[in-house]
């Protein structure tokens, strides 16, 4: 340091050369933070929120029930691999039936392609009402419907697969180019086809790798359907819990888990090659 | 064929006629078809789907909600479906919240520009392995260890939560800018400085979006969770479906439609306003969102 230097530097609190003030934290900010915070700690004290379960988990004496693993019972036809067969056929049938119903009623319920004001906001309000009803909550009402069973829970797959599909597909018709929509309707094509010429080719990609993304929700899905009843290997799962024979759980388990990743890298891979 | 030529072969070759159709094109639509046709008929088979059924389905599926009409709120008020319903959230919120909490240091562990492979990889198959398992079988298990109650389910959402959030936040993370990383390098910053101050405030805003997202998905699925008995609403519905009490049913089908109706409204506003900073429109951040959530950015 020269003897220039030497004089104090004037500290120049959001001065041109010194250090930027820090920005001070809006009061909404603070009320937001304890608000949360408060918010936590109710709902952590409602449900019970509680640490030594942590430890419980590790120390409770029903893991020794998990093993071991009965294989020749698990790799047997009709016990896993039937019921197994039997999930996929749902989640199969579901994403067919819910995609293939999907691409028209995405069409109804974008702004850009809708042929009028009144299916759009119809469709919308069907479709946001159908999604707010859980999974579960459809195959159990159609197993009271229809009877217990497979075909139930397919029933249930399809209508929930169809709203889920339908909003994201309609946020993606939303957001296709206008243009060439508008490119068909100055030369004269009327509403469907100028829609299909004009809009379902730039939508396509987007459309197939959403319905392999409803594919994996479904198979998700139709495994614990059999819970409620619907049919498939959820079903096996709970007759052994109500005996509690978690060896035979987690052998399920295990051959789910397998086939569930298998399926879902495949997916993965199929839809980055389309988007 | 007769005598005419066919119109599409009128102009073949000619430099102004209509250019060939190409095959290629039509064969892969027909294999596809094939396939998806193949598949149906496959599935269908084993689904016990006589005509008879599928005609007489519709509306059976129908009178059961003819037979909702008019609800009855007055009884279930009485039970007290609204204390419920907000179980129902409550598991939702402390699940997402354990579910954030631990994903997020998972996630940046899980990121191959913050983590060496042999870290990272096994935290990779980790959050693999939780989302193959449905939180409802995890909270079958649950519930056999911690007993029935809404903190079994709360603990099994968590845990599913985790596995969702931690791939989408690592996601984010490496595809976060290099710049403010290599910022804070260059003024000698360690690995936490890095993280903290380079990619952090980048992430976060994406990052918490997904919570939220996480947050709307939860609460359909804390819902679904009372259905084994982890506490919500969803044991409500049960119970009435099975005694027949259809306009409770209709109540109870209404009251949690309005609840995640009210809760997705307000949660999709903030990601929003997080996502967008109050500028923006909605179908850009949507895009955005549900473009990570499909794997447009790979992974």
């Amino acid at each position: 340091m020269t003897a220039d230097a030497s004089a104090p530097e004037p500290a120049a609190p959001g001065g041109p050369g010194g250090r930027p003030k820090k920005p001070r934290r809006k009061p909404l900010t603070l009320v937001v933070v304890v608000g949360l915070v408060l918010w936590t700690w109710f709902t952590g004290r409602q449900v019970g929120f509680d640490l030594t379960t942590f430890i419980d988990l590790w120390t409770n004496p029903l893991w020794q029930k998990f093993w071991p693993i009965p294989w020749e019972w698990v790799l047997d036809r009709g016990n896993v691999i039937d019921p197994l067969i039997e999930t996929f056929q749902i989640a199969v049938v579901a994403t067919v039936v819910g995609c293939g119903l999907a691409l028209p009623v995405s069409f109804a319920m974008s702004r850009l392609t809708s042929p009028n004001g009144g299916t759009y906001w119809v469709t919308r309000v069907v479709m946001n009402i159908v999604r707010a009803v859980p999974d579960l909550f459809w195959a159990k009402i159609l197993v009271t419907a229809i009877g217990i069973g497979a075909f139930a829970g397919t029933w249930a797959l399809s209508i929930f697969s169809l709203a889920v599909m339908v909003k994201l597909f309609s946020e993606t018709i939303d957001g296709a180019d206008p243009r060439p929509l508008e490119a068909a309707r100055a030369a004269g094509g009327r509403h469907v086809p100028s829609v299909r010429a004009g809009v379902l080719p730039t939508v396509l990609p987007s459309y197939v790798a959403y319905s392999l993304y409803i594919f994996e929700l479904n198979i998700r899905a139709s495994i614990v359907l059999g819970l409620v009843g619907a049919g498939g290997i959820g079903r096996v799962v709970e007759a052994q819990r109500q005996y509690f024979r978690f060896g035979r759980i987690l052998g399920i388990l295990l051959i789910i888990f397998v086939v569930v990743f298998v399926i879902e890298q495949i997916s993965v891979a199929l839809r980055r090659r389309l988007v | 064929m007769t005598a005419t030529v066919p119109p599409d072969e009128r102009h073949e070759g000619s430099p102004a006629g209509r250019p060939e159709r190409p095959v290629g094109p039509l064969v892969a639509r027909a294999v596809v078809f094939v396939i998806i046709a193949g598949a149906f008929a496959w599935g269908a088979s084993g689904l016990d789907a006589s005509w008879a059924r599928l005609r007489s389905a519709p509306g059976d599926g129908w009178a059961i909600f003819a037979l909702m009409w008019p609800p009855d709120f007055a009884t279930e008020l009485e039970r007290g479906v609204i204390g419920k319903v907000l179980e129902s959230v409550y598991i939702a919120w402390i699940g997402t919240i354990l579910g954030a909490a631990i994903s997020l240091p998972l996630a940046f562990l899980a990121s191959n520009n913050v983590s060496p492979s042999f870290i990272r990889l096994p935290i990779r198959q980790l959050f693999n392995a939780i989302r193959a398992v449905p939180e409802l079988i995890v909270a079958v298990i649950l519930i056999a260890i911690t007993g029935l109650g809404p903190w079994a389910g709360a603990l099994a959402i968590g845990l599913h939560s985790v596995g969702t959030l931690g791939k989408l936040s690592s996601e984010e993370i490496e595809s976060s800018d290099r710049g403010p990383v290599e910022a804070v390098e260059a003024c000698g910053g360690r690995w936490i400085s890095r993280v903290r101050w380079g990619i952090l405030p980048q992430v976060m805003p994406v990052i918490i979006s997904y919570w939220l997202f996480r947050f709307e998905v939860n609460v359909r699925a804390s819902a679904v969770l009372g259905m084994i008995g982890a506490g919500g609403v969803g044991a409500e519905l049960i119970s009435q479906l099975n005694f027949r009490n259809f306009p409770e049913v209709g109540a109870v089908l209404i009251i949690t439609i309005a609840v995640v109706i009210f809760i997705d409204t307000i949660s999709s506003a903030v990601r929003k306003r997080i996502i967008a900073g109050g500028a923006g429109d909605d179908q850009s951040r949507m895009a955005v969102l549900f473009g990570d959530l499909v794997g447009h950015r790979g992974g």
